[in-house]
């Protein structure tokens, strides 16, 4: 079976006046659906830069980057938006809510922009927060939540139109450890229905509780193994 | 994103910041207002000049004989002095222009500028500021009065300079408290006496002039107290206002003659008709129909440039919002229309808010000034179209700004 994801020498650099930043330097890798991935590295090693490209919010300066057989590379910004609406869920370290909106509203938003109207749009939003176990939290805004409770709206919101990847960069990193541990659970459940997740985190526990771990250092691949103890 | 969705969005942030909201839309609301009663108050005057007023200054179907034109606001200074060499309009002049028009219904002559203003008392009251006129009797059909009272002025009146007066309403309501037995009594007009022979219907009041405040002497009778006015005036009604176009030819022609007047030389006298007023008019009002649309656009530009800012301005604000939407899957044009359709509804508000209160002021104005006041129909299509347009021209800018953020720059904005 063909990867989900292709990268092959994927580059990015950042011009800030005279000074060129090359965040990623060549990086090349495969992830197959359904897997369970951790990327870790050290701050400033290139993992936001690697998300944001895997989530298609950026576009490499060089390489090539094949998601579900389609090369989303050299798309244009509105090609792009609509890669991001169908195939990414992309949740947040500071889960992104609108503030003044309901969980049930939050959670709605891709599918507005994916044109699905009326009813069947809340019914889809309520079975989402369903699945992450805040059906009973549909009317609140995010200052009614706790954080653990608004990171789990994030993540309804980014799986509500059933997208290929589940991203997420470090989405236990402004939560305690009890909490970490609730959202940690729901991301090993959703897993386990066969949902491909990709998170960045620098807490050796969670990579712990993932398939495989990728470590960026510098902007390259470092390693790339297999997590043994967590295959069961 | 569906229409109805961005809708429901600009509303939504419509009414969160109600306060700014309506600052925003104030430019717009203030033109749009400032359009529709000036239209409105324009328009009432219109009417009001073409119908009631000159039918009440000169009559209807009625062309007269003058010493100088009606229009003299629009006379410059050698004009006016070429006019008053003229020689003054005479009763000669006046039994001249009914010979030569003998369909005519009604020949007249009246007292014209200066008209006299007299004070008027029976028993214990007086009235002053009393406009007086002296006429021949046929006026009284070319004004087309009735009588509430009495009777009218009669060609032995006028021939005999007898020491009559008819009333006007007005002038009777108040010297008598039962306006209708005024007939037979005895007033005094600045001193003199005279006997009350009629009291005339009302005609109404407009523009805070009020036409019942004057009283009709016999012509002879009043230049006998008041002497020959500088712009006696032939007035002659005609049965259709077809056949005022012949009747003034044949005035003039005959005018010519009596005058002895030779060929090529000028007239020393004008034939005029109610059009000239009119004219007079719409070439006033014409000069402040250009002036409008001018101080609209400057209005409705300075308007749609705060709306332009205050949506500038709630793009910065809301930059994380749009990031947000655009990692969602929002594509540019899903949040153009966002911000587009949010500066649509405040320009469209605020110019319904505009022809509301434009409306509100224009009712206003006609109830409780004396200025007429009518809306019509295009100015407040117009106006709300130029609304609405500059809201669409002014919001492009900023909803196409907000629709080219980069969303990772914009998510990461505080
Ligand atoms: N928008 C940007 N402009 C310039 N440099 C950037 C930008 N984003 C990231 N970088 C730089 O790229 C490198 C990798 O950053 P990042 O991917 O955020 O690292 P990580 O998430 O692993 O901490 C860092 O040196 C960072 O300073
Ligand atoms: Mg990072």
């Amino acid at each position: 079976m063909s990867a989900l994801i292709r990268i092959r020498d994927l580059g990015r650099e950042y011009r800030m006046g005279d000074e060129r930043i090359l965040a990623l330097r060549g990086v090349t890798l495969d992830i197959h659906r359904n897997e369970y991935l951790a990327i870790m590295g050290p701050s400033g090693s290139g993992k936001s830069t690697m998300m944001n490209l895997l989530g298609c919010l950026d576009t490499p300066t060089a390489g090539e980057y094949w998601l579900n057989g389609e090369e989303v590379s050299r798309l244009t910004d509105d090609a792009l938006a609509r890669v991001r609406n169908r195939e990414i869920g992309f949740v947040f370290q500071t889960f992104n809510l609108l503030p003044r909106a309901t969980s049930l509203h939050n959670v709605e938003l891709p599918l507005v922009y994916a044109g699905v109207r009326g009813r069947e749009r809340r019914e889809r939003a309520a079975a989402a927060l369903d699945q992450v176990g805040l059906g009973h939290r549909m009317d609140h805004r995010p200052s009614e939540l706790s954080g653990g409770q608004r990171q789990r709206v994030a993540i309804a919101r980014a799986l509500v139109n059933q997208p290929s990847i589940l991203l997420a960069d470090e989405p236990t990193g402004n939560l305690d450890s009890v909490t970490s541990d609730e959202i940690m659970r729901v991301f090993t459940q959703l897993h386990a229905g066969g949902q491909t997740v990709i998170m960045v985190t620098h807490e050796p526990d969670i990579a712990a509780r993932t398939e495989r771990v990728v470590v960026l250092r510098d902007g390259q691949v470092e390693s790339d193994r297999v997590n043994r103890g967590a295959a069961a | 994103m569906p229409l109805s969705e961005a809708l429901r969005l600009a509303l939504q942030a419509i009414w969160t910041s109600k306060l700014r909201s309506f600052f925003t839309l104030l430019g717009i609301l203030v033109s749009v207002a400032f359009l529709i009663v000036v239209v409105a108050i324009i328009q009432g005057m219109n009417s009001y000049v073409s119908g009631t007023l000159t039918a009440s200054m000169i009559g209807i179907n009625t062309f007269q004989v003058r010493r100088g034109p009606i229009s003299v606001g629009l006379l410059d200074d050698e004009q006016v002095r070429m006019i008053a060499k003229r020689p003054l309009v005479t009763v000669e002049d006046a039994e001249t222009v009914a010979e030569a028009v003998p369909e005519a219904i009604a020949v007249a002559l009246q007292s014209g500028w200066p008209t006299p203003v007299a004070e008027i008392r029976f028993r214990d009251r007086t009235m002053i500021n009393v406009t007086v006129f002296g006429i021949t009797a046929p006026y009284q059909a070319v004004q087309d009065y009735t009588y509430l009272a009495g009777s009218p002025l009669t060609d032995q009146d006028v021939n005999g300079r007898r020491p009559v007066v008819a009333l006007g309403h007005e002038i009777a309501d108040k010297l008598f408290d039962n306006p209708l037995s005024a007939v037979g009594r005895r007033v005094r007009l600045d001193g003199r006496e005279l006997t009350v022979k009629g009291v005339i219907a009302p005609k109404g009041r407009l523009l805070g002039q009020s036409f019942d405040s004057f009283v009709l002497l016999p012509f002879s009778t009043f230049e006998a107290a008041y002497g020959r006015r500088k712009t006696t005036v032939v007035s002659v009604k005609m049965p259709t206002a077809d056949a005022i176009e012949a009747g003034m030819s044949r005035a003039e022609e005959a005018m010519r003659v009596a005058h002895r007047l030779r060929p090529g030389e000028e007239n020393d006298f004008t034939v005029d008709k109610a059009d000239a007023f009119v004219a007079f008019w719409k070439q006033l009002t014409s000069m402040l129909f250009t002036a409008i649309p001018a101080v609209v656009a400057i209005g409705v530009v300075v308007g749609g440039i705060v709306i332009m800012n205050i949506m500038l301005m709630t793009v910065n604000e809301r930059t994380r919002e749009i990031g947000l939407r655009k990692s969602l899957g929002a594509t540019r044009a899903d949040i153009r229309r966002q911000f587009l359709v949010e500066a649509l509804v405040l320009t469209a508000a605020g110019g319904a808010l505009g022809v509301l209160s434009g409306w509100a002021l224009a009712f206003g104005v006609s109830t409780f000034t004396p200025l007429p006041a009518r809306i019509t129909l295009w100015s407040v299509a117009l106006a709300l179209a130029v609304g609405t347009g500059a809201g669409t021209l002014f919001g492009v800018y900023p909803a196409s700004r907000a629709s080219r953020l980069d969303p990772i720059a914009a998510l990461r904005v505080e």
